[in-house]
């Protein structure tokens, strides 16, 4: 995820991008529409109460020799024009358009008949005026206008009301989509959580029942991979299967031939090329059984692993049986220091492991030298170490020879170069490490696998 | 290794031919009458028609599976002894095989002293109960109660004589100390690993010196394998 080399598309962010996207663009309409439908109100509400002055001008109107005069002293006029937030200005003309009374600059009203009236909006000193005007039965004109401050105001007010809400409607909404979201793609986070604590072995399907209709899909096309991978896995457990019995039958028809011959009189020529094959022979059985051990404890499921709890003493107990007369053959004391642990686990893929340890350590102990198996509690987990006097493993090659094939530079010893690859693979398995010692008295080495180092890290961190 | 026993009928049910002329020859060498058969469906023939001592089963016939016809052989109440021969190494695999009534298991490839060790293994486990328990230079006469070594009697305590019968019994196997003290449980008290260790010394007093060597796994027990050196 760090590492990306774009910025990840999140569907949460599209979503919520897209929503607030669209929610501007209705909260802006609804401004511009509510600003126009303000206006108009403000007009309705105001236009009556400047009609008024411009009646009651109309009605101090006298004509004095068939001209208008305005019957109004100074005062009154004052009075009349007073408001408490705009200014308001007046203007009268007679019939042929001379201003007889109040301010000469304001333009006259066009398109009025006898005994009308109409608002108008008009651009007066660089102010925005609205402005009453009346035509009476003498064709004269009484305008009055005024300032739009409390028209403004009320717009502004009409405005806010309106807008606030709707902005909050709009902010709300965005937080739950947000949160909505979250929510809805928890099934999502919950298939995560399932497969990232999965290991590479589990190929069961991904529960699909509570899946939501949008994720299912992807569950079901998720599980049919699961299923091919466990297919193929089942293929390669037959194949191998088989390989084994084609491999190892031959080899044991072989190995049978030369040990019967190697029984009878042979010339002495003859005889060592005989054992020479013989060798060659157990080696190449030897490797079939690493490679099928590396091979099975790769590929086994953990549905196929027989998980339980094992006593690593009756392990270890077990592989005695068969490994004192292996070291007895080879002039090795095989010896045996062992506490009862137990550890969650397949018992084959154990008793695999220990065989491993304590194979590799015959292999490369020489005659009169000692091999010894241990088990038991360490820091309160369950181990088993093999402990050899043979000659050690430098501590620059001590993480190489986990690696497959790798063989110790200088050792002349006929092994594969598997063993420990072996042991470390099921050492993954089961969440053990591996680790190479040095024994207490310096000669030798000491390979540990520790139970549940893995999981007491991971806990620490 | 000779064993002086009547000549048992064995049959090695085996389809490789390197393999099964190796076994067949193992076999008449230590004086067994040998019949093979390369196919499941010969072999089924054979078991049908001659009562064998000691079935040699290769799991993995060309025509028929090895399990079934071990099923088949335990169905009809046969008394042999079954040796499975297998390629595959699966703990299941030789768990089933057992239940159905294998005595024992081997995985190729093998040696031609381990396969000779199992077949006498077999052959004494069908055989009638002996009064004589031999290995190297050891005999003990179980009626008699009497134990040579290397042909001169001994003298041996009760104790003494319960483990040197089961170090006999079970040459070849490694035994614990925890497994030594079960068997001497039967007949006796419990014994501690010290008191264990005392008794083997006495009986290590007694038998060394002839040459029989019973040897120490250090940590874990002891092994009886008939060995002199």
């Amino acid at each position: 995820m760090t590492s990306a080399p774009r910025a990840r598309q999140s569907i949460r962010r599209r979503l919520v991008l897209f929503l607030v996207t669209m929610l501007l663009l209705l909260v802006g309409a609804a401004a511009v529409i509510t600003y126009f439908v303000a206006v108009r109100a403000a007009n309705d509400a105001y236009d009556r109460s400047l009609l008024d002055p411009a009646l009651d001008l109309q009605q101090n109107l006298r004509m004095v020799d068939g001209a208008p005069h305005l019957d109004l002293p100074p005062k009154a006029q004052e009075a009349l024009m007073y408001d408490q937030a705009d200014e308001v200005v007046f203007q009268i003309r007679a019939p042929d358009g001379t201003v007889i009374a109040g301010v000469s600059d304001l333009p006259a009203a066009a398109e009025l008949t006898h005994g009308q009236h109409r608002f108008y909006d008009v651009d007066y000193r660089e102010q925005n005026l609205r402005v009453a005007a009346l035509l009476n039965a003498q064709n004269v004109l009484v305008q009055v206008g005024e300032t739009r401050h409390k028209r403004n105001r009320l717009v502004g007010e009409i405005l806010v009301a309106e807008l606030v809400p709707t902005l909050l409607v709009a902010f709300v909404s965005i937080a739950l989509a947000w949160a909505g979201i979250a929510h809805g793609l928890a099934p999502l986070a919950r298939v995560r959580t399932e497969l990232l604590g999965r290991s590479p072995h589990d190929l069961r399907p991904i529960p699909n029942d509570a899946a939501p209709v949008e994720i299912a899909p992807v569950v079901d096309a998720f599980n049919r991979l699961l299923s091919r991978l466990s297919e193929a896995n089942a293929l390669q457990q037959r194949f191998l299967a088989n390989a084994a019995h084609q491999l190892r039958t031959p080899l044991a028809g072989l190995q049978m031939h030369l040990e019967l011959q190697l029984r009878r009189e042979q010339a002495p020529e003859v005889r060592a090329e005989l054992e020479r094959l013989h060798k060659a022979t157990l080696r190449t059985g030897h490797m079939t059984k690493q490679l099928l051990a590396l091979a099975k404890a790769e590929s086994t499921s953990d549905a196929e692993a027989a998980v339980q709890p094992v006593d690593l003493y009756q392990c270890a107990e077990a592989a005695a049986q068969h490994w004192v007369p292996v070291a007895i053959a080879r002039r090795i004391d095989l010896g045996f220091a062992l506490e009862h642990a137990t550890v969650q686990g397949d018992p084959s893929l154990l008793t695999e492991l220990l065989d491993n340890l304590i194979d590799n350590a015959l292999r490369y102990t020489p005659e009169g030298g000692a091999v010894t198996v241990q088990c038991g509690m360490r820091q309160s987990m369950p181990f088993v170490a093999v402990e050899d006097t043979g000659p050690g493993i430098p501590a620059s090659e001590r993480d190489r020879v986990f690696e497959r094939f790798h063989r110790v530079a200088g050792t002349t010893s006929e092994g594969t170069g598997l063993g420990l690859a072996i042991v470390r693979e099921i050492a993954d398995r089961h969440g053990a490490r591996v680790g190479i010692e040095s024994p207490r008295n310096g000669q030798g080495t000491c390979v540990v696998v520790l139970f549940g180092a893995i999981a007491e890290a991971k806990h620490a961190g | 290794m000779n064993t002086d026993r009547l000549p048992m009928r064995i049959i090695v049910i085996e389809d490789d031919p390197l393999l099964a002329e190796g076994l067949v020859n193992v076999l008449n060498r230590a004086g067994h009458a040998v019949d093979h058969a390369a196919t499941g469906a010969r072999a089924e023939a054979a078991l049908k028609s001659t009562e064998y001592d000691v079935v040699v089963l290769d799991l993995g016939l060309p025509d028929r599976d090895g399990l079934e016809l071990l099923r088949e052989l335990r169905a009809r109440r046969s008394h042999a002894s079954v040796l499975v021969l297998t390629a595959r190494d699966a703990v299941e695999d030789r768990v089933r095989g057992l239940d159905l009534g294998a005595n024992d298991y081997m995985t190729k490839p093998f040696s031609v002293a381990e396969f000779e060790a199992r077949i006498r293994a077999l052959l004494r486990r069908s055989a009638v109960p002996e009064a004589q328990l031999e290995s190297g230079t050891l005999a003990m006469d179980l009626s008699a109660k009497r134990a040579r070594v290397g042909g001169r009697p001994i003298e041996l305590t009760s104790r003494e004589w319960s483990m040197l019968e089961l170090f006999l019994t079970r040459a070849g196997h490694v035994l614990s100390k925890d497994r030594i003290s079960e068997h001497l449980l039967a007949c006796d008290e419990h014994l501690s690993a010290n008191a264990i260790e005392v008794h083997i010394s006495r009986l290590r007093a007694k038998i060394e010196p002839e040459g029989a060597r019973l040897r120490t796994v250090r940590g874990f027990g002891y092994l009886w394998d008939g060995a002199n050196d």
